[in-house]
């Protein structure tokens, strides 16, 4: 007989916080119910291979964290900014662009109408089959932010997501965003995901895009949660015709990470470029999961994303591109390059092409390395001490993808980050 | 300066160099010539300290300290310079941060500032065009898509830029036109100091057309078997490295009898 599944504890389907809009509230019940018993993820599960033994939900961590708190290092982003403390806005902290034709509301601020509108587009973007824990967000969230950019609207400046997690005790936080970008307009959104505290918390994040056509956004998402921050987030994005996505993920280990980037390429002549760097060392994970669904015809995709893999870590990268049978002349590539910087590090890589239409250019690469003795050697013999070597070759590795980061301050901050992985990864001989 | 005794060198557990002596003080030119296989390279590496190569025995001192007890960037930093007879392409790596980081990690060694990028710049250009690369090559990654000569002429910069106490070029000939070779011939003789050695290998004789050595030395199977002046160079052109009883894949069907 085999053992019974281990199912989602009930206790993480008790949703807290009652001030939503009645059509939310409904929505929410209705996923929490469809959840009831969903089998947790195993070894067998395919897109959960090589991390569902990093899962590890307690009920202890299932009670969401309380929503009042303290708003720390975010603060002192400039500019444009909203504040999530444990997946709720906290609009005193937030700093909202003064535009007419940009709207930027919480969940709990909507109309009836505008909260039922929304109820039917959430999860829009996310196969839920495919992504199962998007659906827990949906059952959970207590909050949200609604941005919705009328036809032409132009976001000057780049608007900062702050999401904290204060880790004091242990819970859970499930912030969710769903963004409307109508015909033409722009936006940059940058994520960042931090948290204070040592208690070990849950973080279960949704961020959705709808790109109507013309639209042009850009997607930074930087995930800097703490050590013991188990973290499933996903992002889904939809295309119509002739519309630009570009997304940057850069990703720092931890005890659990795992993040899901879904984009529908559904009008023709779109396209969306998906860059990603991850870093893990000690004996920490990180899984990205990336799907390009290519529906309508004419559609570019490029994807470029690096791991680097310290100690006893362990990065995996699935990538999947689906070409449909109508979507002729798409033009895909994929790239995953990987660097091992330990003989301890584990990294895992699987590019998926499934391919039904017959005009298309696909092209994908995967590779597994260390750092090159020979380029090793050609620095030091140059004066230049060991450990500056090993980091300017490994900094080489990625120096592409941090240079296209198109805010700086994010690039600054990626950077400090860097700084701090190498001065514990490379130590002065 | 260098003193080289008996130096046995290994690698895979194939031992390459089979006692190697060799003397050579500030100001002098040294050439090592010899065929293929026959330990060359090898010297060169394991002067500039790659792990790749287990010395076995023997001892390598220069002024007066052990070099075999450093680690390459102090070995570098003391004033070892080696021009690769193959520069490896680093990509992501520019060749401007490259050679400041070693400007400067030199500088640091001997207690002064570091160069600003200014400074460094001026610098840069003024040597790149010594040895006629375009500094636009500076922002290139280190040797990316160069061709050969380019590569061989960025070691020749990279040498005037760091001032070595000795300079050992490995095969800089070879791979070179006539116009590359007189621009790196004039960017070695350029280095020649009184306070300098330099150590050539290679593998013909028409590099020391260009830079007249002071000593020549006949590499074979591990073991330096002759030594002389310029004019041994010049025999062995005329004469092969046959008439010292040494087979050579190019000269091995003459003397098969």
């Amino acid at each position: 007989m085999k053992p019974a599944p281990s199912l989602l504890s009930s206790a993480f389907l008790q949703p807290a916080g009652q001030a939503l809009p009645a059509p939310l509230l409904a929505l929410r019940k209705q996923r929490g119910a469809a959840l009831v018993d969903m089998p947790m993820p195993t070894r067998k599960t395919e897109n959960w291979k090589y991390s569902s033994k990093y899962l590890k939900l307690t009920d202890e961590m299932a009670a969401s964290l309380p929503t009042t708190g303290k708003t720390g290092s975010a603060l002192a982003v400039p500019g444009y900014k909203v504040v999530f403390i444990n997946g709720v806005v906290i609009p005193e902290a937030s700093e909202y662009p003064d535009l007419d034709n940009i709207l930027i509301q919480r969940f709990g601020d909507l109309s009836e109408a505008e909260a039922n509108e929304l109820a039917e587009r959430l999860d829009s973007t996310l196969d839920a089959k495919a992504v199962q824990f998007a659906g827990l967000n949906t059952a959970r969230f207590e909050d949200g932010l609604l941005i919705r950019l009328k036809p032409d609207a132009v976001l000057d400046q780049p608007l900062f997501i702050i999401h904290e997690v204060t880790a004091d005790a242990s819970g859970s936080a499930f912030p969710r965003i769903f963004v409307e970008a109508g015909r033409n307009s722009q936006i940059t959104l940058v994520e960042e995901f931090i948290s204070s505290g040592q208690e070990a918390v849950f973080v279960n994040s949704v961020t959705e895009f709808t790109l109507a056509e013309g639209t042009n956004v850009t997607n930074i998402r930087l995930s800097m949660d703490g050590e013991k921050v188990q973290h499933i987030g996903a992002t889904g994005v939809t295309q119509q015709r002739s519309s630009r996505f570009e997304s940057h993920c850069v990703g720092f280990g931890g005890p659990l990470r795992r993040h899901d980037l879904r984009v529908r390429l559904e009008g023709k002549g779109a396209e969306c470029k998906l860059n990603g760097v991850v870093v893990t060392q000690g004996t920490q994970h990180y899984d990205n999961h990336t799907t390009i669904e290519h529906v309508a015809p004419n559609c570019d995709s490029e994807e470029t994303y690096r791991n680097i893999a310290a100690d006893k870590s362990h990065a995996v990268f699935n990538g999947r591109i689906h070409i449909h049978p109508d979507a002729q002349k798409s033009n895909a590539n994929m790239s995953n390059k990987n660097l091992l910087l330990s003989t301890g590090a584990e990294i895992d890589t699987k590019p998926e092409l499934e391919i039904y239409a017959d005009d298309v250019k696909c092209a994908h690469g995967a590779t597994i390395g260390q750092l090159d003795k020979e380029s090793l050697f050609y620095l030091v013999s140059r004066g230049i001490g060991l450990r500056e070597a090993n980091v300017l070759l490994t900094m080489a590795f990625i120096n592409e993808l941090v240079a296209q980061i198109p805010v700086d301050a994010v690039k600054d901050t990626v950077q400090i980050r860097l700084n701090q992985f190498f001065d514990q990864t490379f130590q002065e001989v | 300066m260098l003193s080289i005794k008996n130096l046995h060198a290994s690698v895979e557990g194939k031992e390459i160099l089979k006692g190697i002596n060799l003397e050579i003080k500030a100001g002098e030119v040294h050439a090592i010539m010899g065929p293929n296989g026959s330990g060359k390279s090898t010297l060169a590496q394991v002067l500039a300290g790659n792990d790749a190569f287990e010395v076995t025995s023997g001892s390598v001192t220069m002024h007066g300290e052990d070099l075999l007890e450093k680690a390459t960037e102090e070995r570098a930093r003391d004033g070892v310079f080696l021009a690769f007879q193959y520069p490896v392409e680093i990509p992501g790596v520019s060749n401007l941060q490259f050679m400041r980081t070693s400007v400067n990690a030199m500088r640091h060694h001997r207690g002064e500032s570091e160069m600003n990028a200014a400074e460094f710049m001026k610098m840069a250009r003024e040597i790149s065009k010594q040895v006629d690369l375009d500094p636009a090559f500076l922002k290139r990654g280190v040797n990316e898509g160069f061709s050969g000569g380019e590569k061989k002429r960025n070691e020749i910069m990279q040498a005037l830029m760091l001032q070595p106490k000795l300079a050992i070029l490995d095969e800089t000939d070879s791979g070179l036109d006539i116009d590359a070779l007189k621009v790196v011939s004039d960017g070695v003789n350029a280095l020649r100091a009184e306070d300098r050695a330099i150590l050539m290998v290679t593998h013909y004789q028409r590099l020391l057309d260009h830079i007249v050595p002071d000593f020549v030395h006949v590499l074979a199977e591990g073991k330096i078997v002759k030594s002389g002046g310029r004019e041994l160079a010049l025999e062995l052109e005329e004469r092969g490295y046959a008439w010292l009883g040494i087979k050579d894949d190019e000269t091995a069907a003459s003397s098969a009898n």
